[in-house]
């Protein structure tokens, strides 16, 4: 399709989104649980458009978030977007919740509970009538299909007694960057790297501690950068602790460490993704990284499997 | 307007999305819909979509059944070309080895659902069912390495089957394949 053809495609699209949030809510008050990803960013500018003040943003720390990520949305959205936003702490509660659980699907579907939980506090308190979520065409397609279940389209509104709307439901993500763009959000936003729902929880294979959430963070910071650095624009970049010790030699003394593996793909929209020929010289740089700056990893693999078999994410 | 009959695939949505880009109106719909209702909508062509299982696929065979009552061009993906395959009388089983993401795919008939594209085309896979069997009125257009029917078409009637999937990003030219079946549906 024609490039100007494509931006007037979304410029109706938002005109057509912002109409309908503002009929749908009319009068009335609507939250969104915003993530600080590419698709609840979206979600919530386009609300604000429609609805301003009468739009309560909900940002959830639930522990496993990316480096910096709270200061970043909160600054963004707050400060520089002007939204209603609203900060809840419940790292605490969400590790609770994780004790002892390793099975992928458990996890998800705990987070998903304790994010409902923690949300509908708030939730009554503002007494919103609509939720608007940044759901978009995978989220559902993946959830029927049973493949994963993404928390953020759970059982959340029958629970709260609240009008779902979603104005991104028909999108894929890279079709969502562009509304984004169109919608002046910065660059930084539209082109971010998908980050799922349930955080790093899931690039922590098994049982999840904030201890070992601790170092997928700061290995997953580092994947991050080196890729920057390198310019290269994969559709996602990041690092999994895979729970399984293995053995080294530093400095003349047997390690005995956690391996964390690194995955980086490239995809149009997150439905097929190849494993990215990623320059040598790159990847060795991330393992020298990884290695010396997070003493508790002792061996750094890359995943070179596309999707299908695999899934982007490990679990 | 081109149905396509839902079977729980992956890329359900993705088949509607690049008909959209071609700027052809297409319409998801379960593969239970009543086939009274189906013809009331005066579909130009038919898709079967991919899906897990040949037990959950509706309709579909139905469809087969009163091919005559549509009289439009049919194309299954996947599961729905194991699907045609088996209907009209071919062996549909498990394969030698299954097939995920790139395979090299080498077109032996461009007929007219390949037309304009290379004979070595690089496309998307995700089974591990095959057809073992072309049906008896069916003729080969494409094979890979791993799997011999990669693609087939009934010798007299509009009716296709390919074993990978067009409709994702991954495949080379793929939108070209449902330009191509768009083209037959009269609808571009």
């Amino acid at each position: 399709m024609l490039k100007e053809k494509v931006m007037l495609m979304w410029e109706s699209f938002i005109e057509e989104k912002v109409r309908e949030i503002r009929e749908t809510v009319g009068g009335g008050k609507a939250i969104i649980a915003l993530s600080g990803g590419v698709d609840s960013s979206t979600a919530a500018i386009l609300a604000h458009k429609a609805i301003g003040d009468k739009l309560y943003a909900v940002f959830v720390n639930t522990g496993f978030l990316r480096k910096g990520e709270p200061e970043f949305v909160i600054k963004t959205f707050r400060d520089e977007f002007g939204l209603n936003l609203i900060y809840i702490d419940a790292q605490d509660r969400f590790f609770e919740a994780l004790k002892g659980v390793t099975d992928p699907e458990q996890k998800r579907k705990i987070i998903g509970k304790v994010f409902i939980d923690v949300f509908e506090e708030v939730a009554k308190e503002i007494d919103a009538e609509f939720l608007i979520q940044g759901t978009i065409a995978p989220d559902w397609i993946e959830s029927q299909g049973k493949i994963k279940s993404h928390h953020n389209v759970g059982g959340l509104p029958e629970r709260l007694n609240l009008k779902l709307i979603e104005p991104l439901r028909d999108l894929y993500k890279d079709e969502v960057r562009e509304v984004a763009k169109e919608l002046g959000l910065p660059e930084k936003i539209y082109n971010r790297m998908p980050f799922p729902g349930p955080g790093l929880a899931v690039r922590v294979l098994g049982e999840v501690t904030p201890k070992k959430v601790a170092i997928v963070r700061e290995a997953n910071a580092i994947v991050e950068e080196e890729i920057e650095k390198a310019k290269l624009r994969p559709w996602q970049a990041f690092a999994v602790l895979l729970n399984v010790k293995t053995v080294g030699v530093q400095g003349d003394i047997r390690a005995y460490k956690e391996t964390i593996a690194v995955r980086i793909v490239e995809s149009l929209d997150g439905m097929t993704a190849n494993a990215m020929n990623v320059p040598w010289e790159v990847l060795q740089r991330i393992a020298f990284r990884i290695t010396s700056e997070i003493p508790q990893v002792g061996r750094v693999l890359y995943d070179i499997t596309n999707k299908p078999p695999a899934t982007i994410e490990f679990e | 307007m081109i149905i396509i009959m839902d079977n729980h695939g992956q890329y359900v949505h993705r088949i509607w999305r690049t008909l959209r880009y071609l700027g052809v109106e297409s319409k998801i719909i379960p593969n239970t819909t009543p086939l009274e209702e189906i013809k009331a909508m005066k579909p130009k062509g038919i898709i079967f979509s991919g899906g897990p299982s040949l037990e959950r696929t509706g309709n579909c065979e139905a469809i087969l059944e009163n091919y005559e009552d549509f009289n439009v061009p049919i194309l299954g993906i996947c599961l729905g070309h194991q699907l045609i395959a088996k209907y009209f009388g071919g062996k549909v089983g498990r394969g030698e080895k299954a097939e995920y993401s790139l395979v090299e795919v080498e077109i032996l008939e461009e007929n007219d659902i390949f037309k304009g594209l290379p004979k070595r085309l690089n496309v998307w896979e995700s089974h591990m069912d095959e057809v073992k069997e072309l049906p008896r009125d069916f003729e080969l257009l494409a094979r890979s390495e791993f799997c011999e029917v990669e693609a087939m078409k009934h010798k007299k009637l509009p009716i296709y089957g390919v074993q990978f999937h067009p409709e994702v990003a991954h495949t080379e030219k793929g939108s070209e394949i449902y330009r191509n079946f768009a083209g037959l549906c009269g609808e571009l």
